[in-house]
């Protein structure tokens, strides 16, 4: 398929649709309405169906139950949709149903506003909802690598029977990019679902289910979901810039602040500095094997998120030990710019 | 000679076979069940016309009528897990209801059921088709994410009132505006059972529940909500009605009805909603037999019994406009 220039929400809606989704249902919320917008349109022309729910609490139970019916579903929110949506995450992390989620971030808490912020990284990463539950977070920062693990996410969830989310922020899903589909799947083509609710025609019926009155029994379940996201370890993902030699900071950033900092490296090079970039692209699970061998390379590590430090706990947690880790961030929908990061790294040198 | 078969370890001694029976033919045993519950003998079997009121009634499958060389049986759409309600709690027979419309439609292998939270959350471990469990309030959201996802199958929703009524009313209004074409059993016993006998949004003026212990004040609380005449006012078509089982005829009745809601799902045509009105004799603080009572004399009245809305009926209506 040849390359096409498509804004980030389309591109991931038109990823759903070559995944072989066939199923969207969401709630309008700025800044992410192009998807829901595309899909509306798109979905009828192969076949599929969109439904604007009445709410995120809704369209988070309707992905629910398409999903416990063995269908390809996603939806899509921004942070305080997603927030409404966590009872529903929850039921399905129990339940084991395979979902994908698109949180286009932006700036709050409360309603905040609608520009671009990454302060949903804990909820997003250390659960959200109530109850011992992961989802498995990506975190692209093209739109080309929104579309591709856009992809990847369906097949994950199938793989996983988990809820996969997409975390992007609102410049990832307004730009526009060369994207290329390098991959469609049928929906006709999928594997059977053998536990889903199609009708018990010559079996055993099946139940989708998150109550274990029984505490042993619920305890088993935790315990069993823990060994799932353990192994989910081995689908960790990570990209690196410039990193090839020992640098005197290495960059963690995720997301649209990987390409700030990308920029920001590229106009210290010339100066002498040796900057690298380290970026998590699953942030559960976390690249910490990666993230280590790369500290061990920098002098210093600086974390840069848009939010107050979110990401930066978990970068600590690995790394504090062996190098000192410092933290810019900006917040609300302000977004720092290369050369904000670049005077930030310039500083840290100088120490 | 007509006659009941009592499975005596499934009953729970409500003793409604026994008010149910015009003849009297049953009494209540002077031993124990398994249970630990009295159960109901046969006293009288010459007076038995195998009216089958006792079967009827019971709400724990736990009678059988023997008539004529041929025997009831329970609905194969019911699992032979024992109910798990309290004594004389109409849910079980809502639930046998529900079943024989599925079983006497052909459709058990193709059904999905959505369980709500509540009295009926287990509702899964009884009906014998595929079956989820949807979170407070979202069963028609989750059926209707299946029933888009699989038009194919036979999609219904068991919910109580606080499900239906309080935290899921916009899921309500909205599934049934949205005419998705699925089968919603609301079954209102006008209390909150599950949780311990709370008000509900469909407790009766000046009703006493463990959250309005003077009785529910109109002024704080407002009225009890209609959900059908409410749904009704909606232009989308619908089959709407409400249905009691508080004695033999009615339950015959409501019988009649949810097969009808699903017949109009089969044939694709409309969203269909049965309210049941359903006794709880545990938070009401009554006997079973007192509570189909009072539920009789003092729900009805409230909440009267009829079809309010067809969806032929509103195609007319179209056809005049």
């Amino acid at each position: 398929m040849a390359k096409k220039l498509m804004k980030g929400c389309e591109a991931i809606g038109e990823a759903a649709i070559q995944a072989g989704c066939r199923l969207f249902f969401g709630y309008p919320i700025t800044p992410q309405n192009e998807i829901p917008e595309y899909m509306s349109a798109r979905l009828p022309q192969v076949g599929g169906t969109f439904v604007q729910a009445e709410s995120e609490v809704a369209a988070i139970n309707m992905l629910y139950g398409a999903a416990g019916a063995g269908c390809r579903a996603f939806t899509s929110s921004s942070s305080p949709g997603i927030s409404l949506m966590m009872e529903g995450i929850s039921y399905i992390a129990g339940a084991e149903l395979p979902v994908v989620l698109v949180n286009i971030m932006r700036g709050g808490p409360g309603l905040g506003g609608i520009l671009p912020s990454q302060s949903d990284y804990f909820q997003a990463t250390k659960g959200g909802g109530h109850g011992d539950y992961r989802l498995l977070v990506l975190a692209p920062s093209t739109v080309q690598e929104a579309a591709d693990l856009m992809i990847d996410a369906f097949d994950m969830a199938d793989q996983y029977r988990n809820p996969v989310m997409i975390l992007g922020d609102g410049l990832i899903g307004q730009m526009m990019e060369p994207v290329e589909f390098k991959r469609g799947i049928k929906p006709e083509d999928l594997p059977h679902k053998s536990w889903a609710t199609t009708g018990a025609k010559g079996r055993k019926p099946n139940i989708i289910n998150s109550l274990h009155l029984n505490p042993e029994e619920l305890e088993r379940h935790n315990w069993d979901l823990y060994k799932k996201y353990q192994q989910m370890q081995k689908e960790v993902r990570h990209d690196t810039y410039n990193t090839g030699e020992n640098v005197d900071v290495l960059i963690v950033a995720y997301g649209t602040v990987a390409r700030i900092a990308r920029t920001a490296i590229d106009s210290l090079t010339p100066k002498g500095h040796k900057v690298g970039l380290f970026r998590p692209i699953t942030l559960y699970p976390f690249p910490s094997e990666a993230l280590i061998a790369a500290a061990q390379k920098a002098k210093k590590v600086l974390v840069a998120e848009l939010s107050t430090g979110q990401m930066v706990e978990d970068v600590r947690s690995h790394i504090a030990h062996l190098r000192p880790v410092d933290f810019y961030g900006r917040a609300g929908g302000m977004v720092m710019g290369a050369e904000e990061l670049a005077d930030r790294v310039e500083k840290l040198i100088a120490g | 000679m007509p006659k009941p078969i009592i499975e005596k370890d499934r009953c729970k001694g409500c003793e409604l076979c026994i008010s149910a029976c015009p003849e009297k033919v049953l009494a209540l045993s002077q031993e124990i069940n398994a249970k630990g519950y009295f159960f109901p003998v046969i006293v009288q079997p010459d007076a038995c016309t195998g009216c089958r009121y006792c079967l009827i009634m019971c709400p724990d499958t736990a009678i059988q009528v023997e008539n004529k060389g041929k025997t009831t049986a329970r609905s194969v759409a019911l699992t032979q897990k024992p109910f798990s309600y309290c004594p004389g709690c109409t849910h079980g027979v809502i639930h046998r209801l529900v079943a024989e419309a599925i079983e006497g439609l052909g459709v058990q292998d193709r059904t999905v059921g959505i369980a709500p939270v509540g009295c009926s959350v287990l509702a899964y471990e009884f009906f014998a088709c595929d079956m989820q469990q949807a979170s407070h309030g979202r069963a028609m959201a989750v059926a209707t994410g299946i029933k888009r996802g699989r038009p194919d199958l036979t999609v219904f929703t068991y919910q109580g009132d606080g499900d239906l009524a309080s935290i899921g009313m916009a899921e309500t209004v909205h599934a049934a505006n949205r005419g998705e074409k699925i089968t919603v059993i609301f079954v209102n016993n006008a209390i909150y059972g599950m949780t311990g006998g709370q008000m509900a949004p469909t407790t009766l003026p000046g009703q006493v529940a463990s959250t309005c212990p003077t009785g529910r004040d109109v002024k704080l609380a407002g009225y009890p909500i209609r959900v059908v005449e409410l749904l009704k006012e909606l232009k989308t078509p619908a089959y709407l009605t409400r249905v009691s089982v508080h004695d033999p005829k009615a339950i015959l009745a409501a019988k009649k009805s949810i097969r009808k809601a699903f017949e109009y799902q089969l044939k694709g045509t409309c969203f269909s909603l049965v309210e049941v009105l359903s006794t709880c004799p545990t938070n009401w603080g009554q006997t079973p037999k007192e509570a189909c009572d009072w539920l009789k004399d003092n729900m009805i009245p409230y909440y009267p019994i009829r079809e309010f809305k067809i969806p032929e009926a509103e195609e007319g209506d179209a056809h005049v406009q």
